[in-house]
């Protein structure tokens, strides 16, 4: 740590020789969504630099799995960048400690303009919005058009009972129907598909588990059987999102729940394969799960005019687009939702169309805690180990513990 | 003279303990912000925690196979590459090789052999025709928890294996030849000269593999990072689950405290024994 500061001072030293101008370095931490991103991000810095002689933006990628552990390790040692994307439903324990910098001393209304209204939503915390919304996505089910059709579902399942019935007759074929995550990241929203178009829901308005619950049971219970019977891959538990966008790409699976950025996959993998999305499948309502990722300006900065410049830049039309594009994510601003290439895509709009009903992750302390507590309960619920009923029961204390503390 | 470079040692070994000394006995935030003074509530709830207490019963579990497994092979391999055969040096270098691989470039190679859909492993027992498909090895806590052991022991025999040999090579050879005109075979010698003379290199052998074992994470995160459902949580996955995915600091400090007790107790109690058995 002493040595790197040591060598940053020097090195400061020495560009302040260099350069007589007033000269900022932003340090952005970004994470890699695909191998698109880097790339995306170093020519945006160039073009920023071009634009803006003296000024340097340095990109730092970093693999999702490992950016929250990286950006605590770095704020603990006061060695954090100025900007980085999170994940928005960690918002709030940087908030807490007072580490993020609110934006809205930054953004006139013409920039508050640019986004589409429900976006700016999921990281405001009372009153204030701490991040922009640099990626977004929701769920929707993926189908095998040949499987399906096979099946007699020809533009997939419309409910889960529908669902369950293709699944008989794929499995009565001998694949593998219905895709089921039971490892990783989101094991826990895989079941909250189920859970929310059967009218249940995670956690209730005044913060307490609320998924212990009739359709939290029945719902389970609909996973367990799918499961059991076989409906779905072997082995669930050892299976996580990536995983089963794998099986879907190789034909080897039915059905799979899953975000827009796969249509890219495919496109780029596997152009052959025939196949639809649809809806996630209904019970008693049709719902989704909607997730974005922010990026925040962190209040150590030193350099936070230079830096709020380069959001400004990177939340204008053209690379918007192209990161949108390139990355498969849903629109967050408008110049991007107006733009053929968003309006001319079926697929995509299936996504877009879904998110008036769609469930976000709420900004509450306790929801990585209730993740894991929901995730253990379906992956036990899965191996046989305990009831729909226990599991529940249990993650909701669990859940309860951290909820709102 | 050797004042400024103990107290260097000093510093370095003693800021970091008194860190997380400091962090479990309070309320810290995810960003190591410390809140309330809490005293001894983080050790209360991390020994109250049911997922702690299967964990410290798994790491021993997880400990004692892994070192143990790691001794019963490496002492008859030690012995087999002490003696004089053509093609000695190549069979050395082979169990050399995998302590150049890292650790966890080690878990992710067999992470993928052991994989259900596409791994060498399901591959060989289909063809074989003892499986008709692929079975899902890292689905179930019963199945991959004894695969890590097993990959524990795999990277764990080369360090040992060199201790041993080393060991071996102090061992003068005309003892060997006085026992043989005694007229002991090869197993008598074995348990009467060979083990007592290696004693020394097992104790080393067996304590250093313990607190490294004991701590060693990187192959139950990569391949199962602890699950399904808590299955194959030893106390350091646990502990970096607890501070990086829960961002608890607090207890993870707690954690680490407690494991630095039982391995700081292992290794006085285990020395203490060897010490007595000798007398």
């Amino acid at each position: 740590m002493k040595r790197t500061a040591w060598l940053g001072g020097i090195a400061a030293a020495l560009i302040a020789f260099a350069a007589p101008a007033k000269a900022d370095t932003v340090r952005v931490t970004v994470s890699f969504y695909s191998a698109a991103t880097g790339p995306y991000f170093e020519k945006m810095a160039a073009e920023f630099s071009k634009a803006n002689p003296g000024h340097e933006i340095k990109i730092e990628v970093v693999n999702w799995n490992a950016l929250l552990q990286k950006l605590q390790t770095d704020i603990s040692g006061n060695a954090n960048s100025d900007i980085s994307i999170i994940g928005t439903r960690w918002l709030l324990d940087f908030v807490r400690d007072d580490l993020i910098e609110p934006l809205d001393g930054y953004m006139n209304p013409a920039f508050r303009e640019r986004f589409i209204g429900t976006f700016l939503k999921p990281a405001e915390i009372k009153g204030k919005v701490y991040g922009l919304p640099i990626a977004a996505s929701a769920r929707g089910l993926y189908y095998n058009k040949a499987m399906l059709t096979a099946a007699g579902f020809p533009n997939g399942p419309k409910t889960w009972d529908e669902l369950v019935a293709a699944a008989e007759k794929i499995k009565a074929a001998g694949g593998n129907g219905f895709g089921v995550q039971g490892k990783g990241t989101e094991t826990d929203v895989y079941w909250y598909y189920s859970l929310w178009s059967h009218g249940g829901d995670v956690v209730s308005p005044d913060g307490k588990a609320a998924f212990n619950s009739p359709a939290g049971v029945k719902t389970l219970s609909l996973y367990k059987s799918i499961v059991d019977r076989g409906l779905s891959q072997p082995g669930v538990t050892d299976y996580d999102r990536t995983d089963l966008q794998n099986l879907f790409k190789q034909g080897r699976i039915g059905m799979v729940i899953t975000a827009p950025f796969l249509i890219n996959q495919i496109a780029k993998e596997v152009p052959t394969l025939e196949y639809g999305i649809a809806p996630v499948p209904a019970g008693t309502n049709s719902s989704t799960y909607a997730v974005t990722d922010s990026v925040v300006l962190f209040k150590n900065s030193k350099v936070k005019a230079t830096a709020w410049k380069f959001l400004d830049y990177i939340f204008t039309g053209p690379p918007r687009i192209e990161f949108t594009k390139a990355e498969g994510f849903l629109p967050t601003t408008k110049a991007e939702a107006a733009d053929p290439y968003f309006t001319g895509n079926e697929r995509l709009q299936t996504f877009v169309n879904l998110l008036p009903n769609a469930h976000f992750a709420p900004t509450i302390t306790g929801w990585e805690d209730t993740a894991k507590a929901v995730t253990n309960a379906a992956q036990s619920v899965y191996l046989g180990q305990a009831t729909p009923e226990a599991a529940l029961k249990k993650a909701e204390e669990e859940a309860n513990k951290a909820l709102n503390k | 003279m050797i004042a400024p470079s103990l107290l260097l040692a000093a510093f370095v070994m003693c800021y970091p303990f008194y860190e997380i000394v400091k962090l479990s006995m309070h309320e810290v935030s995810r960003f190591g912000m410390l809140r309330a003074f809490t005293g001894t509530a983080n050790f209360a709830s991390v020994l109250a925690d049911a997922t702690f207490q299967a964990s410290l019963w798994r790491t021993l579990i997880w400990t004692f196979f892994v070192v143990g497994g790691t001794l019963v092979i490496s002492i008859p391999a030690a012995v087999v590459l002490n003696l004089d055969f053509a093609g000695r040096g190549i069979a050395r270098a082979i169990v050399m090789l995998p302590w150049s691989v890292s650790l966890s470039m080690a878990s992710i190679v067999w992470l993928w052999s052991f994989n259900a859909d596409y791994g060498m492993v399901n591959a060989i027992l289909q063809s074989l025709g003892l499986i008709s498909r692929g079975v899902p090895w890292m689905a179930r806590p019963e199945t991959a928890f004894p695969i890590e052991i097993a990959v524990g022991v795999i990277v764990s025999i080369p360090f040992t294996t060199t201790i041993l040999l080393g060991g071996l090579s102090s061992i003068p050879g005309d003892i060997y030849e006085a026992a043989r005109i005694d007229g002991a075979g090869a197993f008598q010698q074995f348990r009467a000269l060979t083990l007592p003379l290696l004693r020394s290199f097992i104790n080393i052998a067996v304590i250093l593999n313990v607190i490294h074992v004991f701590n060693s994470f990187p192959i139950i995160w990569i391949m199962t990072q602890g699950g399904p459902n808590e299955g194959t949580h030893i106390l350091i996955t646990y502990l970096y689950d607890l501070a990086f995915r829960l961002g608890r600091p607090g207890p993870a400090a707690a954690i680490s405290l407690i494991m630095l007790a039982i391995v700081f107790v292992f290794t006085f109690v285990y020395l203490r024994m060897q010490a007595r058995e000798r007398t």
